[in-house]
């Protein structure tokens, strides 16, 4: 029976919540933002050889993981992270870490945990969520997707942990084990925004960052054509799915990184990063609005105005905007 | 997205929970709200479920009429695809997709049967018939 006093707060974002979260047990208050920001959470890449439930996958984030693994190192934060072969061995370890008193975070899969929304259940093997606890085969969980703390039994434990296909977790555990007193946060900052711009406009290959947007954008075009009107309307599904539903906090991350940039404009003090984080807050307010109109296309009210094309032409606009936000950021000092 | 009343899906169970999300007014500061579905997240969630239960249907009726074998029925009520179903049964891609055809999956041997349950979490008995 172990029952850690841990604080429970929702999150927009699965990851950078679970980081936060962690932290903030060890004594190291940290907004959720600033951990997304931190860990270069913020990504695009379209990849249409990669099927996702029966369509391309579109991705708005970097690889799972990365967020948790770049934000402790860049923070200085000693991190403890295991994978496990043996599902036994996975479950002994967790309950030995958390008797020595720390809550752990862990890779899940989503298709079989019992507490999740139904309307989400599907493959999804890149979930993130905390266990405080354990008592007599049930654990006790925080999900920061979940308003309220739940609790899981022994059994879904392991088959969620093991979930198998894409990106499967194999038990992956983490946790952090020894936080810094005095962090200074600023050049952690630093470094994550200049990880993400180069993630976003540094590197030659036309599937990701601003460049994805835009292959995305003449993919688009040819969709009707070449699809026929269900299926381009179930692929445009998809990419508002992957924009809206899974975790993202809304248009794919751009809010809260615009959250993030205005924190750190006053952390660094550099204003000229508060001006962009007014530009990336326009330019979520212009991925919200795609995806309003993208979602009335697929309810089949498509006007002219909501066709296709319109759709192309305003990813291409976005893509602009994002690669001149971006090449603004590279060169921060 | 947000709205504060909850929104109806076709199916009652959706929708049920409020999430946190942020948001962003022109020349304001960045928020956060807690709170329901809005109308476009309800559109799109509810498209890939209809497309699922659609999929779902169809492999029922092409089972009971004999074209493919129950391993099809299966793989899309876990909405799987054959990649995905290679994976999780630990059989290669070709294997599952010879395994689709009736005649094949009769010959098949108890080993490949058990795979096939334990992936779809159901008996070998239950995986022979479709319900």
């Amino acid at each position: 029976m172990v029952k850690l006093e841990f604080e429970h707060r929702q999150a927009g974002h699965c990851e950078s919540g679970v980081t936060r979260n962690l932290l903030n047990y060890h004594g190291f208050r940290i907004t959720e933002p600033m951990a997304f920001g931190i860990g270069a959470g913020l990504f695009f890449s379209y990849l249409p050889f990669l099927k996702m439930q029966h369509a391309p996958t579109t991705s708005f984030r970097v690889w799972p993981g990365q967020v948790f693994d770049r934000a402790t190192k860049e923070l200085g934060v000693k991190a403890a992270i295991h994978t496990f072969r043996n599902p036994k061995d996975s479950m002994d370890k967790l309950n030995e870490v958390l008797e020595q008193g720390y809550p752990v975070g862990l890779q899940v899969g989503t298709f079989h945990l019992p507490f999740f929304p139904p309307e989400y259940r599907m493959h999804y093997n890149m979930h993130n969520m905390i266990v405080y606890g354990h008592n007599n085969g049930t654990y006790f969980i925080s999900d920061t997707l979940m308003e309220n703390l739940v609790e899981i039994t022994y059994e879904d434990l392991v088959r969620v942990r093991y979930a198998k296909g894409a990106f499967a977790p194999q038990g992956r555990m983490y946790y952090p084990t020894f936080v810094p007193k005095d962090i200074d946060i600023r050049p952690a900052v630093i470094k994550g925004i200049r990880k993400t711009a180069n993630n976003m406009v540094g590197i030659p290959f036309p599937l990701i960052g601003a460049k994805g947007i835009r292959y995305l954008a003449g993919r688009m075009r040819k969709w009707e054509k070449n699809l026929g009107p269900e299926k381009a309307s179930y692929y445009l599904g998809q990419v508002l799915r992957m924009e809206e539903e899974v975790g993202t906090a809304g248009a794919g991350f751009r809010f809260i990184y615009g959250a993030f940039l205005e924190e750190a404009s006053t952390l660094l003090n550099q204003p000229w990063l508060r001006e962009l984080s007014i530009e990336m807050g326009d330019n979520a307010n212009k991925w919200r609005e795609f995806s309003y109109l993208g979602s009335r296309n697929c309810k089949k009210r498509g006007k002219p105005e909501q066709s296709y094309d319109f759709l192309a032409d305003m990813l291409l606009e976005i893509a602009n905007r994002e690669e001149k936000i971006f090449k603004k950021l590279a060169l921060i000092k | 997205m947000e709205e504060n009343t909850n929104p109806v899906y076709k199916d009652k169970a959706y929708g049920q929970y409020r999430e946190l999300s942020y948001s962003y007014e022109d020349g304001g500061q960045f928020q956060k709200t807690v709170g329901f579905h809005g109308e476009a997240d309800r559109v799109i969630l509810q498209q890939a479920w209809d497309l699922f239960h659609e999929r779902i249907e169809e492999a029922r009726q092409r089972v009971i009429s004999g074209k493919v074998s129950p391993v099809v029925y299966y793989m899309e009520k876990n909405l799987l695809d054959p990649l995905n179903l290679s994976m999780m049964a630990g059989i290669a891609v070709w294997r599952v997709k010879w395994h689709f055809r009736p005649g094949v999956f009769k010959r098949l041997s108890e080993s490949t049967l058990q795979k096939y349950a334990a992936a779809f979490n159901i008996t070998i008995d239950q995986l022979k018939k479709v319900e």
